[in-house]
């Protein structure tokens, strides 16, 4: 469309004795030659009038289909992109307080929010992450905004959480010591927590398994054979203790290690604190070691599967005794009876862990449905914050 | 990310038109900024990892390290042999044609002893030895030493001599701004506009280009600085309506570009968005160097003053090795002053720790006294304004609008020292409109690499898939012939509506209303579409006829306001001395009439319409006119073509 320009001046009514004048044929005074400088929309408007030999009302239904064009591939310029499940995470106080200074203490993950996503967290998602929190810190979005005193103490905990992250080595290390896992690590199940719950059968399967879930991310060797059910065969079972006992763990604990003091020029001073670390070190995997075994023993202890697995035998070999003495049609009613019982006794705990499993599941999904409203809710409230 | 993946420039995945991801580069010769498009699609300038949104040129050799920005700057104090600056200017020039005679304070240019006349730098550095093992099994990355690494000692590195072509430098450099703004993004960069003075030459240009490329970017416009001024103060969409001009877009602007070494001056006519230079000008003896010179002399006075130990600075005496070093020590510390000057009206403090003898200093400053010390800076930018105004034929009073670019022009005493050498009362300037502070739109340090980041984002969304968008896209290239060599009007033209004079009121010299519709300086061809309510007479009638006008400033002496002495006491000399004040007033006269129309009001309300008026003038001066009630019937007029 043509570029209206409304003006504010109201001319006053015409002369009554003025009559339009003669034209006098004349033309416009002579033009005078000059050079665009080519930048901005509007050279580029006159270029594309110029080089597509175009009046000015052509060029106008131009634009509005190129308009239209580009509205249709691109959307209203708005473009989803996928930030691939990393999603935004709330941001607290304590976190946004944190000293740089103290960058080792800090919960990278949490920095970058991706505290529910932490080891398992891809390279293309920390990047994004990172990006989103960048957007959001950068002192530069700060500089101005009142109140703000051009504070970028978080921007730069947010650079450390990068550098570690996008390390492999000192993300293995980071990894190692995460402190959400070692708040958890002292959170398994005792023995007498598991013997006098109601069901003590399904508490063990329950609380143990996430645990091997979470000590299985230490493994070298993928993938891992984790706790399973109680139906599980014998082999199965014997797999998982035979692999849980020989447990292959990459985990280290340089994270931890107390600063050579680079200041100081005595090299004793700094040999000294090396090898402390290194015995510090040694100390912890040793321990962390002796831990995983202590969890595996404390399993095996409590595991029902043990004692059924031990049963059938028993019976098995019983039955076997039976089929040789009772001739070889074998099974007397009697045991068969009793075969049969169980299978039902066994079905409809089966059944009652199914109906659990769904009901755990419909609750998660209430859970993740109220999380999406409450996210959409915060988005809501950015929004209008930023109108 | 398919995008990010892609190699520079190649770009054939859609590009988010709203947001590209493109850049803006101010590059000058002291210092470097960069621009990108904030969420918005709008520019923001932003601050490379020091923190620094102004990036001092400068590149410095400390052993096995290299420093960018303003870390190399601070070399300058102990580690000047190696470290370079000014390299921006030598950019395509040969080594014969580079005046080496003036003493440096940074690394020497030399003629490069392989590549004939060529200009380079030589610099002392320490190389680390190679590693022992191939290079292909350092595949972690650097910043953690590899327990394998660790194992292997590495030989102490070896003192070096490294040659640096002015070339070469200057691709270290733009990659590091490169490497700023990808950091920023978290994407690669597609495209950048980088802004170069009015004054580079093809061959400067082409150099510039090349190095730019050989540092990953690509280049999609080398923008004249003033252009890119223009396109920031444009494209902002708070700027205040030009007050005075009745076609709002239409306006006569001044960029005054005071840097570091030089003043820009561009007296820059925007019609509806089309920006053409009536007038350039520079003037290598006023910029912040200047300033900076009359400050350390300052300094260098009130330390002597306090301490008894005598100081000689710009120029520090030849033998003195002691005050070269104050000297050069001062020159960074008065670069915190000046900008403390600019940001607030308090008094700006200089401090330099050891400035001579051992002996720390602290000084300071106050505004009023910051500007008489630099006063012969802002008046020879005053004198420099006017040539540059009458060269163009035009008067300060014509100016809409001033722009100020480059850092020196912060400097709030400036805009001061302008405002009273003879513009309107009313014009334009950022800081009449509040934007400089607080980083705003009007900021001086930042608006070339915003406007440049406008420009990308321009150039981004253009096609290249037919001959005509590839012609489209050259357009905004070198050899721009073609396009840019356009033709204007020489006088305004406008429509009079004709009214009977109030009585015992003056007549007025155009009989009427007047209504301007092309300005003086309009590029051809143009269209003009105005939208206006007007008084109908008595008989239903509208007429109007048009005019091509002449305009001129009228000047009138007036008596200042006396102001009686409170006490009586009359002051004696100094009354008739007072100076009478220039009054001017814009005078339009009828120079050609060229038509005339009536109209029959067929939607009068009140004895009131809206009439529409669209004029259009073509290449060859043709110019017709139609002018009809809002949704009414058209009359037309027309004026033949120059020379028919
Ligand atoms: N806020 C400020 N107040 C006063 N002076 C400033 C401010 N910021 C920067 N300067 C000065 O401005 C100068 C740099 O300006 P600018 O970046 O425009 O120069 P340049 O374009 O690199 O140089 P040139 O145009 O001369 O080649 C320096 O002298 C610097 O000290
Ligand atoms: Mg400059």
């Amino acid at each position: 469309m043509a570029h209206i320009v409304e003006l504010s001046v109201v001319p006053p009514p015409l002369r009554s004795d003025w009559t339009p004048p003669q034209s006098t044929g004349k033309s416009i005074a002579p033009l005078v030659e000059r050079r665009l400088i080519p930048a901005g929309s509007a050279y580029l408007a006159h270029v594309k009038r110029a080089v597509h030999n175009l009046s000015f009302e052509e060029h106008d239904k131009h634009a509005e289909e190129e308009r239209k064009r580009l509205e249709a591939l691109y959307g209203n310029g708005t473009n989803g992109e996928d930030d691939l499940g990393v999603g935004d995470e709330e941001e607290t106080e304590d976190l946004l307080s944190l000293d740089p200074k103290e960058w080792k203490k800090q919960d990278h993950y949490a920095v970058l929010g991706l505290s529910h996503l932490r080891y398992r967290a891809t390279d293309e998602q920390i990047k994004i992450a990172h990006r989103k929190k960048v957007l959001k810190h950068h002192p530069d979005k700060k500089a101005g905004v009142a109140g703000e005193t051009n504070d970028d103490a978080f921007f730069k905990c947010i650079q450390k959480a990068m550098e570690v992250l996008t390390n492999s080595e000192r993300r293995r290390q980071f990894d190692s010591v995460d402190p959400h896992y070692e708040s958890l690590e002292d959170e398994v199940p005792t023995e007498k927590e598991v013997k006098s719950a109601k069901d003590p059968n399904s508490y063990f399967f329950k609380s143990f398994g996430p645990v091997f879930e979470r000590e299985a991310r230490f493994s070298k060797k993928q993938p891992v054979p984790l706790l399973g059910e109680y139906n599980d065969g014998k082999e199965q079972v014997e797999g998982f203790y035979d692999f849980w006992y020989n447990f292959d763990s990459w985990r280290s604990f340089e994270y931890l290690d107390k600063e050579v003091n680079e200041g100081s020029d005595s090299r004793d001073d700094k040999r000294y604190t090396e090898k402390k670390n290194k015995s510090e070190r040694a100390r912890r995997k040793k321990e962390d070691t002796a831990r995983v075994r202590q969890l595996v023993d404390l399993t095996l202890g409590l595991d029902p599967r043990i004692k059924r697995i031990k049963q059938e035998e028993k019976e098995a070999r019983e039955a076997k005794k039976k089929g040789k003495t009772g001739g070889a049609n074998g099974v007397s009613a009697k045991q068969k009876a009793e075969e049969e019982k169980k299978k039902a006794e066994e079905e409809a705990k089966k059944k009652e862990e199914e109906e659990k499993v769904a009901r755990a599941e419909a609750k998660k999904a209430k859970a993740a449905a109220a999380n999406a409203a409450k996210k959409a809710r915060r988005a809501a409230r950015a929004d209008g914050a930023d109108a | 990310m398919a995008v990010s993946n892609q190699q520079n420039g190649s770009a054939e995945a859609p590009i988010d038109l709203a947001n590209p991801t493109v850049v803006g580069i101010n590059f000058g010769n002291s210092y470097a900024s960069i621009s990108v498009l904030n969420k918005q699609g709008n520019p923001d300038c932003i601050a490379n990892e020091d923190g620094e949104r102004q990036i001092a040129c400068a590149v410095s050799f400390h052993g096995e390290e290299i420093y960018i920005g303003n870390q190399a700057k601070h070399q300058l104090v102990k580690n000047a042999q190696n470290t370079i600056t000014g390299f921006r200017n030598l950019l395509g020039k040969k080594f014969s044609q580079i005046d080496t005679s003036k003493p440096t304070t940074s690394a020497p240019v030399i003629e490069h002893p392989e590549q004939p006349d060529t200009a380079a730098y030589k610099v002392q550095i320490l190389q680390s030895a190679p590693l022992p093992l191939p290079a292909s099994t350092t595949t972690t990355q650097q910043n953690t030493p590899l327990a394998s690494r660790v194992a292997t000692p590495r030989s102490e590195p070896t003192p070096a001599t490294r040659i640096l072509s002015v070339s070469e430098v200057t691709t270290i450099f733009i990659k590091s701004l490169l490497q700023s703004a990808e950091d920023f993004l978290g994407k690669k960069v597609q495209g950048a506009v980088i802004t170069v003075p009015a004054w580079f030459t093809s061959e400067q240009k082409k150099a510039l280009e090349d190095a730019a490329t050989e540092a990953g970017v690509s280049v999609l416009q080398l923008l004249e600085e003033a252009g890119a001024a223009a396109v920031a103060v444009l494209s902002n969409p708070t700027a205040p309506a030009s007050t005075t001009t009745s076609l709002s877009g239409d306006r006569t602007q001044l960029v005054v570009d005071l840097g570091s070494s030089a003043l820009a001056l561009s007296l820059l006519s925007i019609r509806q968005g089309l920006i053409h230079s009536l007038a350039t000008l520079s003037d290598h003896t006023l910029g912040g160097d200047a300033i900076d010179s009359k400050l350390i002399k300052f300094f260098a006075k009130e330390f002597t003053k306090k301490t008894k130990i005598p100081l000689t600075v710009a120029p520090a005496p030849a033998d003195s090795k002691q005050d070269q070093r104050a000297e050069a020590k001062l020159r960074l510390a008065v670069e915190h002053t000046k900008r403390t000057v600019s940001a607030s009206s308090g008094a700006a403090t200089c401090s330099v720790e050891s400035l001579k003898d051992g002996i720390d200093y602290t000084g300071s400053i106050n505004r009023m006294r910051f500007d008489m010390e630099v006063r012969n800076v802002y008046a020879g930018v005053g004198e420099q304004v006017k040539t540059l105004v009458s060269s163009a034929g035009l008067d300060l009073f014509d100016v809409d609008e001033i722009v100020y670019v480059g850092g020196s022009a912060s400097l709030p005493g400036l805009d001061e020292h302008l405002a009273g050498i003879g513009f309107r009362e009313d014009i334009v300037t950022p800081f009449s409109s509040g934007s400089v502070v607080g980083g705003g739109v009007g900021d001086p340090t930042t608006l070339l690499s915003r406007g440049a980041v406008v420009q990308a984002k321009l150039l981004a969304g253009l096609g290249e898939s037919s001959e005509e968008e590839k012609e489209v896209k050259a357009a905004f290239h070198e050899k721009l012939e073609n396009w840019t060599g356009v033709k204007v009007t020489s006088k305004s033209i406008g429509l009079v509506f004709p009214e009977t004079s109030a009585e015992g009121q003056e007549e007025n010299a155009l009989g009427g209303q007047w209504i301007p519709l092309v300005l003086r300086e309009t590029v051809l061809p143009c269209r003009r579409t105005v939208r206006f309510g007007v008084e109908v007479g008595e008989e239903g009638k509208v007429g109007f006829e048009l005019w091509q006008v002449d305009e001129s400033i009228k000047i009138t002496l007036e008596k200042p306001p006396k102001f009686e002495p409170e006490d009586g006491e009359p002051e004696e000399e100094d009354e008739e001395e007072e100076e009478d004040i220039e009054v001017k007033d814009r005078i339009i006269s009828k120079d050609e009439l060229l038509g005339a129309a009536l109209l029959e009001s067929k939607k009068a309300r009140n004895k009131k319409t809206t009439l529409e008026v669209q004029i259009l003038i073509a290449e060859d001066g043709k110019v017709d006119v139609s002018a009809s009630e809002v949704g009414g019937e058209k009359v037309t007029l027309a004026v033949p073509p120059i020379g028919a």
